[in-house]
């Protein structure tokens, strides 16, 4: 995926990307700080916002096959198993009652496959929006945030669940994290942005550790002291 | 029915209980069900079109929503009269008339209560229908399916404002016996010869019925589970 002179303002908020490339099959990962433009960059990319210059060029991809999952996802009313089958009724697929319940079942989810989606908690409410987004086999994901509310163990969980898909078929999933441990452990590249433009792109630990830009080390020390302060 | 009838007629003075009795419910199915088609429509394209003036239109619409019903009354009576520009339809004093009243007054409530409900949720359901990949018709379908206990709840509101309705009824409807009289005008004529019990009796029946279909309504909403988070 390519992107290329992108521009989107918003009240004061200004995006402007000259030029930006997405390796298909690879984990992207962006960072940056508090309102940075993290989320407007996946908005555009997934069609939900339009943007004023630019394009992006999908290479190929269907849209269709691209799915994007928030921080605090939507639940139409209904179970947990509604929900699931939500992006396959849009696509006119029969659902796949056993493959549903063997996702189920590795997230610990399996006895709730009948409750109200609302009613739970906001990590299985997590667990249940990254099933939703998988359960139709996509080509490309974004996570904005999504698995913020798990647990050690969840989150691990995830990532397992991440790393099983890529060994079987590799897709391209480009996520949005303030936990650095998380993004450094699953990444491949990394998307540094700041203020609306991507100050860097490339190899986790040369953009983490050898960069010479002084804004992208601040950020990375931050980040360490924040980590070392919760442990 | 015919039981129905006599014991109306028992019950009250040579009003005309029975016919006015249908003839509530015929004016408040008939309005309310073409108020809220219009209504919803109209609320989901204020809602989705961006148009210059919009600010003002939701503005008016809203005016719209408190208009006093016997104003109304009136501009319809106006438009019917012989002499107005849609008297060859013959519409005043029929019930048909009776309910182009009521669809003026309902219509701008229901909009109204459709397009708040939509600005405040509608975007954060586009948005996950855009993220699962649903088609333009898929994604307005589901706003409206993830909205209708707001709609019903306009619908309803609707329908109470049609079935208490006196000003615009009688104006353009008259009150002619077996014809244009509604329960409320009825009540309004009660009033007017110093029957009070009866009158009261009369809205108390009105009550029961609206209580009635009220309840059937929310039988068919059954099944709706708590969002509650815990």
């Amino acid at each position: 995926m390519k992107i290329t002179d992108l521009q989107k303002k918003q009240g004061d908020f200004r995006m402007k990307i000259d030029s930006l490339t997405l390796e298909s099959g690879k984990i992207h990962g962006i960072i940056g700080g508090n309102g940075c433009g993290k989320t407007t960059l996946c908005k555009l990319i997934m069609g939900i916002l339009k943007p004023d210059q630019g394009f992006v060029d999908y290479e190929g991809l269907d849209p269709g096959k691209i799915t994007m999952t928030a921080q605090r996802p939507y639940f139409i009313q209904g179970s947990v198993y509604e929900n699931i089958c939500y992006p396959l009724k849009v696509r006119r697929i029969r659902p796949d009652g056993q493959k549903i319940d063997k996702w189920l079942a590795r997230c610990g989810l399996l006895e709730k496959k009948y409750q109200y989606a609302r009613s739970l908690s906001s990590g299985e409410q997590q667990k249940v929006s990254m099933i939703r987004a998988l359960i139709f086999d996509p080509e490309f994901v974004m996570i904005d945030e999504t698995l913020s509310n798990l647990d050690p163990e969840n989150l691990e969980l995830f990532e397992n669940v991440i790393f099983d898909i890529q060994k079987k078929r590799k897709i391209t999933w480009l996520f949005i994290s303030h936990r650095l441990a998380h993004i450094y452990k699953m990444c491949d590249v990394l998307h540094f942005m700041h203020e609306g433009t991507v100050l860097a792109s490339g190899e986790k630990n040369r953009i983490l550790f050898e960069t010479e830009d002084e804004r992208i080390r601040r950020f990375v020390a931050n980040e360490v002291i924040k980590m070392e302060g919760s442990v | 029915m015919q039981v129905f009838k006599d014991i109306l007629d028992t019950v009250f003075s040579d009003v005309g209980v029975f016919d006015a009795v249908c003839v509530t419910f015929q004016l408040a199915f008939g309005a309310t069900f073409l108020s809220s088609v219009l209504g919803i429509i109209l609320g989901l394209l204020l809602e989705r079109v961006r148009f210059a003036g919009k600010r003002i239109v939701v503005r008016i619409n809203r005016t719209l929503m408190g208009v006093p019903p016997v104003v109304i009354g009136l501009v319809v009576y106006m438009i019917l009269m012989r002499r107005g520009p849609l008297g060859r339809l013959n519409m005043l004093f029929t019930v048909r008339g009776m309910i182009l009243a009521q669809v003026l007054i309902i219509t701008p409530i229901i909009c109204g209560m459709t397009y708040t409900s939509l600005i405040s949720r509608a975007p954060a359901i586009r948005t996950f229908a855009k993220t699962m990949g649903a088609g333009p018709v898929q994604t307005q379908w589901l706003v409206i399916r993830e909205l209708k206990k707001e709609l019903y709840f306009a619908v309803i509101t609707g329908f109470g404002r049609s079935i208490s309705e006196v000003g615009a009824v009688m104006l353009v409807g008259g009150n002619i016996k077996g014809h244009t009289r509604t329960m409320t005008t009825t009540i309004s004529l009660l009033k007017s010869q110093g029957i009070f019990t009866e009158g009261l009796t009369l809205g108390v029946l009105l009550l029961i019925m609206a209580f009635i279909i009220q309840s059937l309504a929310d039988f068919f909403q059954r099944g709706e589970k708590t969002d509650e988070n815990y």
